[in-house]
């Protein structure tokens, strides 16, 4: 089972975002999308979710074409956490979390079950009280996750894999909780589900990704396994910067731009 | 909605013509809604029968004392019973029609009263209150009395001579003149008294150009007195306040110092006291005794 | 990895922390106790000093009833008051959809263009009506000012809807900016009627603007309860749809909501009820702002509980409202208008000031 694109072709007005691109991605695997500002990483997001129709092309989920599953059906078999999200009203994080059992069938008692789980797992558990407005921004986005992961909480559901589409993750996180979300959605894929996030950081990516998808003016330059896609020249060329990937002695990669300094 | 009710009531008046209304001579509870109608009960001396008003009804001073139940037009059918009248007597246009359909289910009789701005619409208005209040006899008085009055205006113009142009200004708010056309209770009144309106070409009160006062070029500016000041005082404010704008001080009015005030309620109430408001129009604009 | 596949080992009855629902079902509850107590005295009080109790005890007893009680609570009062409710509830609820479909707290459901069309309809109505050929004026009857708003603020609202709709999405942003454009040309349409209207029209425009319950009748009660008993059956399914859509349209769609069904049921019932409110009882402000906000602070902004406590606070607010427009000046009676912005703007201010810390945010 997998998430597809064939040749999707997208334009917003006039300007043309997305030129014909090409992705498979498998359940049981966290696909990386990378690319520098610009590239059509959110863009080809959004088609994925069933957000934006293309305007050419297909984007399949699990076999079916997304533009023809019911929202219900497709909400129980992928959530979104979204870059940024805005809120109106003063809702607590219960309360925010609930909204991501919407098209969910379950008891009441399961669904607090659920509830309670998702934060701890987001590592907020005595949060459930707090105004979500009152919280940073990176607990904030660890709310929205809770709320992607309520919704799809099984990996694996009865009609096939569940999806968690990441639209950079991590973006507002320090470094111990980008590590501990990155794990979070790394154990999605292990336990059978799929992942697909929108990546800035390349060394997170270099050490979590299965698959990745490098973007540049809206098509996909290269798909492949880390090894095969994170190369010095693909990225250089991508970024527009000379880049250098220099393996650490432990598994992971990490990539360094040419000329930079560590401090110490 | 209001001209709807005004159609109904000519209708019923083209039907119904020589008798106004339906005589209720035993009513002891009136309810007189109208500023005209509640005094041409007391000009028929049948003041004691009122118990009750509506908030345009304020001369004489005494019905004051009476409850009031609100604006005619925006009348509430609670108000109206609590004050348990057995005759209505009302101006044309009492409204809203709900409370006035539910005030005719609760069985009280309801009188309207034809709206007239001249010799003979004031007339029916004090005929059509005599009949409903059952004392046809009284109105000939009251009507002998406006006629007498509006006789010597006319007499005192039978010499012949220009009529004087008379511009009507409602209120100068803003610096803005809101002037008496076609069909207003002004032009009424400024006919009555042997004069002419100023202005035409528009209907009612309406904002006039600067432009289109100075042409208008009136010879008297009537406007209405302000709360209680002294006559002389009025006068002069007003003259000042008039003069001071440039549109109206080059007009024949300001220059002579011809401004008039009247009491807004005499001048425009069209009840008994017209014919006597007429007589002291036409004196003010053409000065006593001419 | 926590998985939960015994949830209930959990305790039923195990509140979960941040959950308001419990306070909005108690509230809930004091609400309707609320609303039938000021039923009772509305139905009490009024200018004529008839007693209600005593009429009830005489029926009761199957003594005879003078006619002018019998008048007085059952085509005076009574009808007032179930009015009162319709309209209290349709405003406070249509606000409380409005400000979640908008996301905003201020908002109401004059950027649908209702108020402004229903005003410019009850103007036309006021001024033109008579114009009209007798054979419609004998059908309308009086209910032409009525009819009229009604209809102008229902085309009103289609035309802004049809505006800042485009392939099958409503445009939230540009309903907003093209409702404030219409409502500029309507205005100008509008001021053109008034300059034409006599001195008694323009009483009656004034009076219209400032909200009455005084012309409440049976016909009425019949014609605008169905639109306004929609929009509260409409409430349940637009509750969770409201909650998604405070998260964006996009998460909103993402938790399976239907987006655009929202929007569509939402902005139609809305000015369904405003619209049939505004018919029966002219302009009537701050119910629809004043009613949700306060609930929202009491209750937070989960709307199932939102939208029901909001119609049943918005009945007993008006019909409190009515109560006093109808009893401090008696025999006469004040505009209904002039008591919920004479109480209910300074009652906000103190509710702003004093709520700084959950406002700010």
């Amino acid at each position: 089972m997998s998430v597809c694109a064939r040749d999707l072709r997208l334009r917003l007005g006039r300007a043309p975002i997305l030129h014909g691109v090409d992705l498979t991605a498998q359940a049981g695997r966290l696909t990386a999308i990378i690319g520098p500002n610009g590239s059509g990483k959110t863009s080809l997001m959004r088609v994925l979710t069933g957000e934006l129709a293309p305007h050419a092309g297909e984007a399949l989920l699990n076999g079916a074409p997304i533009a023809r599953q019911r929202p219900e059906m497709l909400a129980r078999r992928r959530a979104v956490l979204p870059q940024q999200s805005a809120l109106s009203f003063p809702f607590t994080v219960a309360e925010i979390v609930r909204i991501g059992l919407h098209s969910l069938a379950a008891g009441e008692a399961e669904r607090g079950a659920l509830i309670r789980a998702a934060l701890a797992q987001v590592g907020l558990p005595g949060h459930a009280g707090r105004l979500y407005q009152e919280l940073s921004g990176g607990e904030q986005q660890r709310v929205q996750l809770a709320r992607a992961l309520v919704q799809v909480w099984h990996p694996v559901g009865e009609d096939g894999p569940c999806w968690l589409f990441l639209d950079e993750p991590v973006s507002s996180l320090d470094i111990a909780h980008q590590l501990a979300v990155m794990r979070l959605a790394e154990d999605y894929a292990r336990r059978g589900g799929g992942v697909i996030a929108v990546m800035h950081d390349l060394n997170l990516t270099a050490m979590f990704a299965d698959h990745v998808l490098l973007m540049k003016d809206g098509r996909a330059r290269a798909e492949g396994s880390p090894a095969e896609v994170m190369t010095d020249r693909l990225l250089s060329e991508a970024y527009g910067c000379e880049l250098r990937v220099s393996h650490t002695p432990r598994e992971g990669v990490w990539l360094l731009p040419q000329g930079a300094r560590l401090a110490g | 909605m209001p001209r709807l009710i005004r159609l109904a009531a000519a209708a019923a008046l083209a039907c119904a013509s020589p008798a106004l209304a339906d005589p209720h001579p035993d009513a002891s509870r009136v309810l007189s809604l109208g500023g005209a109608v509640t005094e041409i009960v007391h000009a028929l001396g049948q003041q004691d029968r009122l118990v009750g008003r509506d908030t345009t009804s304020s001369f004489p001073p005494e019905v004051l004392a009476l409850p009031d139940v609100g604006y005619v037009r925006a009348l509430s059918s609670e108000g109206v019973l609590s004050v348990q009248p057995d005759l209505i007597l009302s101006e044309e246009g009492a409204g809203p029609p709900e409370t006035i359909a539910l005030l005719q289910e609760a069985g009280i009789p309801f009188e309207t009263i034809p709206e007239g701005h001249d010799a003979e619409g004031l007339a029916r208005k004090v005929e059509a209150v005599a009949e409903a209040l059952g004392v046809p006899d009284a109105a000939g008085p009251v009507i002998e009395e406006i006629r007498a009055d509006l006789a010597r205006v006319e007499q005192a113009n039978a010499g012949g001579g220009q009529k004087k142009r008379v511009l009507f200004i409602l209120s100068l708010q803003g610096g803005r003149v809101m002037a008496g056309g076609e069909g207003s209770g002004a032009d009424a009144i400024i006919r009555l008294a042997g004069a002419e309106n100023a202005v035409s070409g528009f209907q009612g009160y309406k904002p006039m150009t600067d432009e289109a006062v100075t042409a208008a070029a009136p010879d008297v500016i009537l406007m209405m007195q302000r709360g209680d000041a002294q006559a002389d005082s009025d006068h002069n404010a007003s003259l000042a306040e008039l003069a001071a704008m440039p549109a109206l001080a080059v007009t024949p009015a300001v220059r002579d110092g011809a401004v008039v005030t009247m009491d807004g309620l005499l001048l425009l109430g069209f009840g008994p006291r017209t014919g006597a408001a007429a007589l002291e129009l036409h004196d003010a604009i053409y000065g006593a005794g001419s | 990895m926590v998985a939960v596949d015994a949830p209930r080992d959990r305790p039923e009855g195990d509140r979960l922390e941040g959950d308001r629902r419990h306070v909005g079902r108690v509230l809930c509850l004091l609400l309707v106790l609320l609303l039938a107590l000021v039923a009772i005295l509305s139905l009490g009080h009024g200018a004529s000093g008839v007693s209600a109790p005593r009429v009830l005890a005489d029926w009761l007893a199957g003594r005879q009833i003078a006619p002018t009680d019998r008048i007085v609570l059952v085509d005076i009062r009574l009808p007032r008051l179930l009015t009162g409710i319709l309209v209290g509830a349709g405003l406070a609820v249509s606000g409380a959809v409005m400000q979640g479909l908008f996301r905003n707290p201020l908002a109401d459901p004059g950027l649908l263009g209702v108020s402004a069309g229903a005003s410019l309809g009850a103007i036309s109505g006021i001024v033109l009506g008579g114009m009209l050929p007798a054979a419609i004026l004998s059908f309308t009857g009086w209910h032409l000012v009525p009819l009229a708003a009604f209809g102008g603020g229902w085309l009103a609202m289609l035309l802004l809807y049809g505006i800042s709709t485009r392939r099958g999405r409503t445009s939230v942003a540009t309903m907003l900016l093209a409702g404030i454009a219409l409502a500029a040309m309507i205005g100008a349409l509008s001021g053109l009627i008034v300059y034409y209207a006599n001195d008694s029209q323009l009483r009656d425009l004034t009076f219209w603007g400032l909200g009455s319950l005084a012309g409440a009748s049976w016909t009425k009660i019949l014609a605008a309860g169905p639109l306004i008993a929609a929009a509260l059956l409409a409430a349940p399914f637009l509750a969770r749809g409201l909650n998604g859509l405070a998260l964006g349209e996009a998460a909103a769609a993402h938790v399976g909501i239907r987006v655009q069904r929202v929007k569509a049921v939402a902005i139609l019932t809305a000015a369904a009820a405003t619209g049939a409110s505004v018919a029966i009882s002219g302009g009537i402000g701050f119910v629809g702002i004043v009613v949700p906000h306060l609930l929202r602070l009491l209750t937070g902004p989960d709307h199932r509980w939102l939208l029901v406590n909001s119609a049943l606070l918005g009945a007993s607010v008006l019909v409190c409202a009515d109560m006093v427009s109808r009893t401090v000046i008696a025999p006469a009676e004040l505009p209904i208008g002039i008591i919920t912005a004479m109480i209910g703007g300074p009652f906000f201010m103190w509710v702003l000031l004093s709520n700084r810390r959950v406002i700010d945010l």
